[in-house]
């Protein structure tokens, strides 16, 4: 079992030393709101002058990797392009493109995608090649072959019952772009996240959803299939111990929780303190107290 | 119900149906496909219920939709030629959600409410200050203003019933009055995850309203409806009923018979409803606790069956 040790020191340069990439979530790792973490900019400037790669991974599928590639810009990151940024938007459109596509081809005969969710995920599907219901007319023999749950800040009931009608074809996925039940804002108030949106859809429906998000290990397979990391040599860095942590060990990664985001310490070690073999995955192999702590093991 | 054994879901005729009915003082009935199937009786229910009103039984009405007032029930039976009943009759998820906030809520508190008017109208009726029913009143189109929004300082309950207005802005709210303090109670009135429409299609129910925020705030509600006995416990707070000459009669396992089983009455499940036969016989012919407590010890094909053992 992991051992939740704090990393500075020599030991900073051991773990640090070896690995050839970083994988980053966003949302209380870099940033939290419109602020960047102090020395998070730094940082990936360091690893950049080390040779080391680093990746982002997050659940937020609010934004397309365009709007993602113009925030880590506005907030002081360097270098940072969309091919680098691995959203829930983006992996759940590319799931649905491999699932109703066959990962090629145009989008005719595949049917329509029902997305809840705004228009940063709307237009990653549309940027797969797939055609959204309630858009145009649609084509005869093109029935909505999946319901995409996504954060959806004007959910209503009625497009719940929407997507109740579409789901009753047992043809028809039930996909959700991440678990996540709820999102802390930098005032300290949460915000209800897809995990309870999809909880009513699939409730309502009887269905269980595909979840594209971490603790799930599809987006890793995205990340393998545009870059082809060596899970050995990558090390995950993230904030909340049921998605990142958890994601890093189902994907056979080291794990790094920093404690300017979701979880806190206490949490951490209760799981480590807990007997039940599911809480221990949740522990991870080490901790710092902001990332801007990795620099000192980066070579100057 | 008989001492002892497992129930056996026996069908309810002849010399078996005279007994059972002769023995019981008081029926609870399940409303929606039991006495009704949208605004159509149950050929027969009416005949039969009239006939167990003029031999002095006591009929009361569980039912855990929260969309009607108790008055709105009333006027109901009395439209589809049931025998008249007194609102003191009818128990609904609403009113029982209404007489639950009573007891648990300190004088004055409020509650934030995800659902009708109806229901509203119930907490109205036991002086409960509410707020929230209807579409949001945002101060602004994104969530960023909703969440600046003031919060009602006498809120300390958010109560989740059916809800044609729930919103993602409604849910968030949902959470910032649960998240303000330890002691905000969070009551579901039900857990049905669909609303059986006319030829099978459904809408969504209020279970799935009631995941939503349960797991928004991470926390468990407390449900007043069936399967939980708080429903029974109104009846038995309002009326002398006696378990053991009590029949609940509904269309439902999961709710109508596992809450009349849970509370030591006679069960008798009707086919006029959600459920099959063939689903009884799943359940107890599964080698599992749970699902024997959801077989009824009699069912019938519908009320009507019942006319012959009233006839005299």
């Amino acid at each position: 079992m992991a051992s939740c040790r704090r990393l500075s020191g020599a030991g900073l340069r051991e773990v640090l030393g070896p690995a050839q990439g970083l994988l980053f979530d966003c949302d209380g790792v870099l940033w939290a709101g419109e602020r960047a973490v102090p020395g998070a900019p730094e940082l990936l400037e360091r690893l950049r002058r080390s040779g080391k790669a680093a990746l982002f991974v997050s659940n937020n599928s609010r934004r397309s990797v365009a709007e993602l590639e113009r925030r880590f810009s506005r907030l002081g990151f360097r270098g940072v392009r969309a091919e680098h940024v691995f959203s829930s938007a983006l992996c759940s459109a590319l799931f649905l493109r491999q699932r109703l596509l066959g990962g090629g081809g145009n989008g005719s005969g595949a049917g329509r995608v029902f997305v809840l969710g705004g228009e940063g995920l709307r237009g990653e599907v549309r940027d797969a090649g797939l055609r959204l219901a309630g858009e145009g007319e649609p084509a005869p023999g093109e029935p909505v072959r999946a319901v995409l749950v996504g954060y959806d800040d004007q959910f209503t009931f009625a497009k719940l019952a929407q997507a109740c009608g579409y789901l009753r074809d047992p043809q028809c996925l039930l996909v959700a772009t991440d678990p996540d039940p709820w999102h802390p804002l930098s005032d300290g108030q949460r915000t209800p996240g897809t995990g309870s949106l999809t909880a009513a859809v699939e409730t309502a429906s009887g269905r269980k959803a595909l979840v594209v998000g971490k603790p799930n290990t599809y987006m890793f397979d995205c990340i393998v299939e545009r870059f082809g990391v060596d899970p050995s040599r990558t090390l995950m860095v993230g904030d909340r111990l049921e998605t990142d942590i958890l994601f890093g060990k189902n994907c056979g990664l080291s794990t790094i929780l920093t404690l300017t985001g979701v979880s806190r310490l206490e949490e951490a070690q209760a799981y480590m303190a807990s007997d039940s073999a599911a809480a221990k995955d949740l522990v991870p192999n080490y901790y710092v107290d902001s990332i801007a702590d990795l620099i000192p093991g980066l070579d100057e | 119900m008989a001492a002892g054994g497992p129930r056996r879901c026996r069908r309810l005729e002849g010399e078996a149906a005279r007994a059972v009915l002769a023995n019981a003082d008081t029926l609870l009935f399940d409303c929606d496909g039991v006495l009704w199937r949208g605004e159509a009786a149950v050929s027969g229910a009416a005949a039969v219920l009239g006939k167990l009103a003029a031999a002095g039984k006591r009929l009361c009405y569980v039912t855990n939709n929260s969309g009607r007032t108790r008055a709105a029930y009333t006027e109901k039976l009395r439209r589809l030629g049931f025998p008249p009943a007194e609102p003191r009759h009818i128990f609904s998820s609403a009113f029982c959600a209404a007489r639950y906030l009573r007891q648990a809520l300190p004088p004055g508190a409020a509650a934030y409410v995800l659902g009708s008017a109806a229901l509203a109208a119930e907490l109205e009726a036991v002086g409960i200050p509410h707020l929230g029913p209807g579409p949001a009143a945002l101060p602004g189109p994104a969530p960023a203003d909703w969440l600046q929004a003031p919060l009602e300082p006498a809120v300390r309950a958010v109560l989740v019933g059916f809800d044609e207005h729930f919103s993602y802005a409604k849910l968030c709210q949902a959470l910032r009055y649960l998240l303000r303090g330890p002691d905000c109670l969070l009551v579901g009135t039900n857990r049905d995850h669909r609303l059986p429409l006319e030829g099978g299609a459904g809408i969504p129910g209020t279970g799935c309203l009631v995941k939503a925020v349960e797991t928004a705030a991470q926390r468990e509600a407390f449900i007043v409806g069936k399967p939980n006995r708080f429903m029974f416990d109104c009846v038995a707070a309002e009326f002398p009923v006696d378990p053991a000459r009590t029949i609940m009669v509904g269309d439902r396992l999961d709710t109508d018979i596992l809450m009349g089983n849970s509370c030591g009455l006679t069960t008798l499940l009707t086919l006029s409803g959600v459920t099959a036969l063939d689903e009884v016989r799943g359940c107890q012919d599964s080698g599992c606790a749970a699902r024997h407590s959801l077989v009824p010890d009699y069912y019938v094909d519908s009320l009507a069956d019942l006319l012959p053992a009233l006839g005299e």
